[in-house]
């Protein structure tokens, strides 16, 4: 049963039809299926394959992200609810636009894959600066700072990414904590995220689930 | 003297001039050719913008200037009260006009966007361009497409969650009135003098959203948009790929003029406008900032050997970052101008 239930919800999150896949989610959990297993059985699964699908497929688009991210998130929270005991999270990440953007959209699409994924998301907002990334880092015991810029000046700023690996360094944290980019400069110039001292950067908010999470597993061998 | 509007004109009707066009995008670098300190500074007036514009045509001899300021002056003429103003790249829009749906309900669309206080400074810049190159460089002017035109009034993720995800009647609502600016906005424009009119539309293109849905929904808010003609209409989807959306747009809209993607294949782009009207190869000026001198003369000689047989075909560059050194900026146009003779 759960494999036709994986195969209908995948089907519904790629064609983004939000409507259908809570529809299949809703009758499988009406059906005896446990809201444990809707999230580790069938949205962590059809999130890791829509994931392998994505990196395969050049021609998936950005509203196709967007709605998976966001049915896999509203579907999560609404089985975490119903969690016998509250689940484990596999790490945690301080998200944000970095120093100087306004522009949301791919933060979000990042914190709803992660959310499925089980990996805690302390939204930071825009126009973060690098001391508040560190300092929410720490407050908040997170693996990973993400930072989504769609501008190349707001991607390669001194007060941003290159900013927050320097204050990483003064406070002796590198080992602790890692620090991942995204967004539309890091698309146009893969090279970039070298410039400015990242460890890893994803070319879209989806692919960033699967590179955050192994670099999480990563960091806590 | 062949100048830019000759060399436009000639690429159009599939003629040869000396050679092609060369559209090169630097808006914010007019600040430092006039020794300003701030962009927010350059952008407060429209002599400075005309001025900086003009400079620069005239020190790398390129063939347009521009009466965009930044994008972001849309939003400012729909009420925005807050942009973002950096050092060194493009101003964001920082307070978003809607915050809610009754914002959506209360947003006026301007009636006379020329005589708009807020539009006083471009009108200033526009009228100083036509008087001093009008007719010999072709001006271009900006405009977002309804489609797109929200992500400015409310951000983009917000935008998102109502197009795909909220109430129907709301998200038309607001599109309508997009779609009201939009021709307004292009009516002005033309009513000014402005030969090129980039029609941006991010979701024209099918990295944003999927081929069947542009053509079920994006295509007609494009035809309301355009309702007034095409006549120097250049569809730009904001650097995203739309290859496979050209022929579409061709055989309902007629838009003649076609500003590929960085990352669109650009003898495949060609192919499929066909003679129908012009294509624009586009560079990665991200690259710009990092490459050698050679590498980007390599890769101008590689765009135009993929685009120039047949004609009809012009060079271009997105928004240059303004972290572009100038000893790039000149080595892209040179290798423009050297590989782009006829």
């Amino acid at each position: 049963m759960l494999e036709n239930v994986i195969a209908a919800y995948s089907e519904a999150v790629f064609d983004t039809d939000r409507d259908k896949a809570l529809e299949v989610i809703h009758e499988a959990v009406a059906q005896g299926v446990t809201p444990e297993d809707i999230v580790f059985k069938v949205v962590i699964p059809s999130m890791e394959s829509m994931i392998k699908a994505i990196s395969e497929d050049f021609d998936a688009n950005l509203a196709q992200h967007f709605m998976a991210s966001q049915i896999a998130s509203q579907v999560t929270d609404e089985m975490v609810a119903l969690f016998q005991k509250s689940p484990e999270t596999i790490g945690r990440v301080v998200i944000g636009t970095s120093h100087g953007d306004m522009h949301t959209l791919g933060k979000r699409i990042v914190s709803g894959c992660l959310r499925s994924l089980m990996i805690d998301v302390i939204d930071l907002g825009v126009n973060v600066s690098a001391e508040r990334f560190v300092d929410a880092a720490l407050e908040h015991n997170a693996d990973i700072i993400a930072i989504s810029s769609m501008m190349v000046h707001t991607a390669r700023s001194e007060y941003a990414c290159l900013a927050v690996r320097q204050l990483l360094k003064e406070r002796q944290l590198e080992d602790r904590i890692k620090i991942i980019v995204g967004g539309a400069p890091y698309t146009w110039d893969t090279e970039l995220y070298k410039v400015v001292q990242a460890d890893a950067w994803a070319s879209d908010g989806i692919s960033a689930g699967k590179v955050i999470k192994d670099l999480i597993v990563e960091m806590h061998k | 003297m062949i100048t830019g509007m000759d060399r436009l004109v000639a690429a159009i009707k599939g003629e040869k001039a000396d050679r092609i066009p060369v559209f090169c995008n630097l808006l914010d670098q007019g600040a430092k050719e006039l020794g300003l300190m701030s962009l927010y500074d350059y952008y407060q007036r429209g002599e400075y913008v005309a001025e900086g514009q003009l400079k620069m045509r005239e020190k790398y001899g390129y063939d347009n200037v521009w009466s965009l300021f930044y994008v972001g002056k849309e939003a400012e003429l729909l009420g925005c009260k807050k942009i973002l103003f950096s050092l060194d790249g493009p101003p964001n829009v920082e307070h978003f006009v809607i915050q809610s749906y009754d914002d959506i309900h209360n947003l006026e669309i301007p009636d006379d966007i020329i005589h708009h206080p807020v539009f006083a400074e471009e009108l200033k810049c526009l009228q100083i361009l036509k008087r001093e190159v009008g007719g010999r460089y072709p001006i271009c002017g900006y405009v977002t497409a309804s489609m797109a035109l929200p992500a400015l009034l409310m951000g983009m993720d917000k935008w998102f969650e109502l197009l795909f995800m909220g109430p129907p009647d709301v998200r038309d609502e607001l599109l309508a009135k997009c779609s009201l600016f939009c021709q307004r906005h292009i009516a002005a424009l033309r009513e000014l003098g402005v030969d090129v009119i980039v029609y941006a539309n991010p979701f024209g293109s099918t990295d944003f959203v999927p081929l069947p849905y542009i053509i079920k929904t994006g295509i007609p808010w494009m035809k309301q948009d355009l309702s007034a003609g095409t006549q120097g209409i250049v569809y730009y989807c904001g650097g995203a790929r739309f290859n496979q959306v050209i022929e579409a747009i061709i055989s309902q809209i007629g838009i003649e003029t076609y500003y590929l993607s960085p990352l669109d294949d650009i003898a495949v782009g060609k192919q499929i406008v066909n003679g129908r009207g012009l294509t624009c190869g586009v560079i990665n000026d991200i690259k710009l900032i990092d490459w050698s001198e050679q590498e980007i003369k390599q890769e101008v000689k590689r765009m135009l050997a993929a685009g120039m047989e047949g004609g009809k075909f012009l060079f271009g560059t997105i928004l240059m970052p303004y972290k572009i050194p100038e000893r790039n900026i000149r080595a892209m146009l040179d290798a423009a101008y050297e590989f782009g003779q006829f």
